[in-house]
């Protein structure tokens, strides 16, 4: 009989043991395997956010994370200077502020305002309605509005809105200025209940009283196929050595750094916990069941079974509790992720189409390995039982006991 | 003036005035005409500052128009867990200071204008009804209840991720300790046959193995108890040098500590009664064969 | 004269106790022929399983040289002995000590499987042993129901498993009954019969009476 089959039969033995050691895996390996996953979740679905939108590289005025720092100035003549470079394909300025609306019979409500001038990419999808045109500065002033704003204002394309603007800190409160809403669109860095808007930025600068700065927060760049973001970048630091320029990769990288950090460092202590855990328990269920069976494991020595094979059928339990409890762990664990997931997108500020818990077959072949480690780690001490078991000793304590 | 030093302000100066606690002494407005500031801990630390030096600060990314302050103190950032990772270079002047060097002076209004203000209340129960009477007889203001900030949000959402962690931490321990208490009592199966085949009744018996599982039950959440307060401070103090943060990441409270034994000693006890169940209803010669 | 199967030299055995050391074996010098019976008597404590254990490889000599089938032993690594163990000594212990997740016919296939044999001829050799010790009707039963003697039979099935060339068995009749270690005996008989050497640690003097030749033991010697 080989080891594998031998230690299948000797786990059905005790089948209340068999199955506590295997939900315990199961238990612990999910959270292992929801860890793994969290550890570069973040990560990876910013990173796909960034990328979804279709622009590549993001200029600021100084190292601070996007939207952290001062705004950069003439920012029209900068983004037209910049799209005439060969690696660019598109410049966008975009200005982000703060803002009020309100219609015939609501209170005032306050949603984020994008100003931006979008010509062929737009980091926002329609889902009714007509979209912005370029440049547009209508009459007046077009506004598209997410589902949520719609609702609050009981508002639909075609109606008009009074909105009062945040121009600058050092101005006083503006009087309202109408806009009309055109389309309802869905913007993929709103947070589940964030208001948010888009409009021309010379519609904010109408809304501005006429003064609304060609300031911008940052400049959305895409580079030209063919050259990529790194090429982009590169061109626009020898170009404009005054600005920074970072690729969607470097903002995850900083993002990373900063604002995820808490979640790789409490993934890696609970990846760290789950692992100790799942080694304790079977290097506990194992040492118990090998000094429960010591006259059986001497007998069969004397029979002629060499230490190799009785440690090879000691690291097969192990195996055998560890794989199956693994394998129970990917469902449970997936079905864990989708609760711990919805928990932390409650978050304020995080963009509902951000997911913390992102599938990767990478995170698979991790759990696959350290689970296997683990499992060969806690077969060692009843492995060191078995091999050196004094048989005569043991089969004469077993008579005399 | 021991040092002329130019910083590009980034997100660097903060609000002040608007900011809520944070520890240091108030600063002697100006010595020799030069206006007082505090920085940061770790904005001193990072640029080998010294409390007296006076440097220079402009609040254009290309260092233009600066002005200079003397350094009168240091502060520690309140610490904040969204910005974990967060190089907390910051600084604080008087507001009329910090408006006097941001202001536009094209702007007339610019000298009166600041981002936010912070009102007391008498009775800060009144908040919520006092924010709504003053944003109707103020347009363009919005009032925002600190009860109702939105900064305690991440740790609302924190403590509910933690309290999930926990649940499963739990689940999977108690599949443990029902693991060890059934092979526990598995090895006390011929013993168990012994008394019963002497006339022991079950109930006697069932009282003695209750009673050896609150006793492990409550030995175990005691140690575990101590364990942790005993990491309690390891934990912080590495997290904190870490991030260079005066956040308190764990702290064991009396009622967690009672929580966490109110938790673990019935789950001890039903694990242990639940490993006996199918051993007091054998019957009692299946116990002694072998 | 044949060359012995089993020659034992000057064996001791002490174990280092907390109270003093234990000599097990005292200079203890044996030789067993290819296919003899030989009954081990002695009282409790005397060293009668200490010298089995030595015999079938499964303890080491302090002193002393063990030669089987003129290969000495002492110098053997783990595994060879091992191997030794598994095709060449069969054991029998007092407890029988099978393998109660298996059934019968997989207790006598295991030392098979391990030594390699197929499975079709490990399944007509299981059926043949089984048959030889009157058990071909309880090879899908599990030790847990089967009585005393039966299992007992089944570890002497097991141990015949392949074809070793000594049958070790240490007190086989210790947890049976009269009539049961009877039949015991009877099956013991035939194995040494058949022509392998059969060594028998016993109390009981109905089974030593069965031997060629007895060896009686005391305080760790030979009594001559």
């Amino acid at each position: 009989m080989r080891a594998l089959a031998f230690a299948a039969r000797s786990l059905v033995r005790q089948p209340g043991r068999t199955a506590l050691g295997i939900l315990g895996i199961a238990a612990v390996g999910a959270l292992l395997f929801d860890m793994l996953l969290l550890s570069r979740g973040l990560v990876v679905s910013f990173r796909d956010l960034l990328d979804s939108v279709g622009f590549d590289v993001r200029v600021m005025s100084t190292d601070a994370a996007p939207l952290g720092g001062p705004r950069v100035p003439h920012a029209s003549a900068i983004a037209f200077e910049l799209a005439a470079l060969p690696a660019i394909a598109e410049a966008v300025p975009v200005r982000l502020t703060d803002a009020e609306a309100s219609t015939r019979g609501t209170r005032p409500i306050g949603f984020s305002l994008m100003g931006m001038d979008a010509r062929g990419r737009r980091p926002w999808t329609l889902t009714a309605g007509r979209d912005l045109g370029r440049d547009a500065a209508d009459t007046p002033p077009s506004l598209l509005v997410n589902r949520l704003l719609a609702d609050a204002l009981k508002a639909s394309p075609g109606d008009e809105i009074a909105v009062r603007v945040v121009c600058a800190a050092d101005r006083a409160a503006l009087p309202p200025v109408p806009f009309r809403i055109i389309g309802v669109a869905a913007f993929p860095f709103d947070a589940a209940a964030e208001r948010s808007g888009v409009a021309s930025r010379a519609s904010l600068a109408i809304a501005c009283g006429g003064d609304g700065g060609d300031d911008a927060d940052m400049l959305l760049i895409a580079s030209r196929e063919g050259y990529g973001p790194d090429a982009a970048v590169a061109a626009i630091r020898r170009h404009r050595p005054d600005l920074h320029p970072a690729t969607n990769d470097e903002i995850v990288a900083r993002m990373q750094a900063t604002g995820f950090t808490y979640f790789r460092q409490i993934s890696a202590v609970l990846s760290t916990i789950t692992l100790l855990f799942g080694f304790l328990l079977i290097t506990v269920l194992m040492t118990v069941s090998v000094n429960q069976r010591l006259a059986e494991i001497a007998a069969i020595r004397a029979l002629g079974f060499s230490r190799a094979r009785v440690a090879a059928d000691v690291l097969c339990q192990s195996a055998l509790l560890v794989g199956c409890g693994g394998v129970l762990a990917l469902p449970l664990g997936i079905a864990l992720s989708i609760w711990l997931d919805a928990i932390l997108k409650a978050m304020p500020g995080i963009p509902s189409a951000l997911h913390f818990f992102v599938f990767e077959p990478r995170a698979l072949m991790l759990h696959a390995a350290l689970l296997s480690v683990t499992a060969v780690l806690a077969a060692v001490y009843p492995m060191a039982l078995v091999a050196t078991l004094p048989i005569a000793a043991t089969l004469r304590n077993e008579v005399v006991s | 003036m021991r040092d002329t030093w130019r910083l590009a302000l980034s997100s660097a100066i903060a609000a002040v005035l608007c900011a809520g606690v944070s520890s240091f002494a108030p600063p002697a407005t100006r010595r020799d005409g030069v206006p007082a500031m505090l920085v940061s801990r770790q904005l001193r630390e990072s640029q080998k500052l010294s409390i007296g030096d006076v440097v220079s600060l402009s609040s254009e990314p290309s260092g233009a128009h600066p002005r200079q302050f003397r350094i009168a103190g240091e502060y520690e950032p309140i610490p904040d867990p969204m910005r974990l990772g967060a190089v907390r270079h910051e600084v604080r002047l008087h507001l009329p200071d910090l408006i006097e060097m941001t202001a536009n002076p094209a702007d007339p209004l610019a000298a009166e204008s600041v981002d936010a203000l912070n009102v007391a209340l008498p009775t800060p129960a009144d908040a919520a009804s006092w924010a709504r009477e003053t944003a109707a007889r103020s347009p363009g203001l919005v009032l925002r209840s600190t009860a109702n900030d939105d900064r305690a949000g991440p740790f609302i959402v924190l403590e509910r991720f933690h309290l999930a962690i926990a649940i499963v931490t739990v689940i999977a321990s108690s599949i443990f300790l029902l693991a060890l208490m059934l092979m526990l009592v598995d090895e006390r199966r011929e013993t168990v046959g012994i008394l019963r085949l002497l006339g022991v009744r079950r109930r006697r018996i069932l009282l003695h193995v209750l009673a050896e599982g609150l006793v492990i039950a409550a030995a175990g959440a005691a140690l575990g108890v101590v364990l942790s307060v005993a990491f309690e401070g390891g934990i912080n103090r590495f997290f904190q040098w870490r991030y260079d943060t005066a956040l308190v990441f764990v702290r064991i409270t009396p009622a967690i500590a009672l929580r966490s034994i109110v938790i673990a000693v019935p789950l001890g006890v039903l694990a242990t009664l639940a490993s006996s169940w199918t051993l007091l209803r054998r019957e009692m010669f299946s116990l002694t064969r072998r | 004269m044949t060359a012995p199967l089993v020659e034992a030299r000057g064996l001791t055995r002490t174990f280092p106790m907390h109270a003093g050391p234990v000599h097990a074996l005292r200079d203890v010098s044996l030789r067993i022929d290819p296919g003899e019976y030989l009954a081990i008597r002695g009282p409790s404590g005397c060293g009668k399983s200490t010298l089995l254990h030595i015999l079938g490889c499964v303890d080491t000599p302090t002193s002393g040289t063990l030669i089987f089938d003129g290969r000495p032993v002492g110098a053997l690594p783990d595994a060879a002995r091992s191997a030794l163990r598994l095709l060449s000594i069969g054991f029998v212990f007092q407890r029988f000590f099978l393998l109660p997740m298996l059934t019968s016919s997989e207790n006598v296939e295991v030392p098979q499987a391990e030594a390699g044999v197929g499975r079709r001829e490990r399944r007509r050799r299981t059926a043949e042993l089984l048959d030889y010790v009157g058990l071909a009707h309880r090879g899908d039963h599990r030790p847990a129901q089967l009585s005393g003697g039966e299992a007992q039979r089944v570890a002497i099935a097991r141990a015949l498993a392949n074809r070793p060339r000594l049958l070790l068995a240490d007190e086989p009749t210790g947890e049976l009954d009269r009539a049961t270690g009877e039949q015991i005996a009877l099956l013991l008989d035939r194995v040494q019969a058949d022509g392998t050497a059969v060594v028998v640690v016993t109390h009981d003097p109905a089974i030593a009476a069965r031997a060629a030749r007895t060896l009686l033991m005391r305080d760790g010697r030979i009594v001559p």
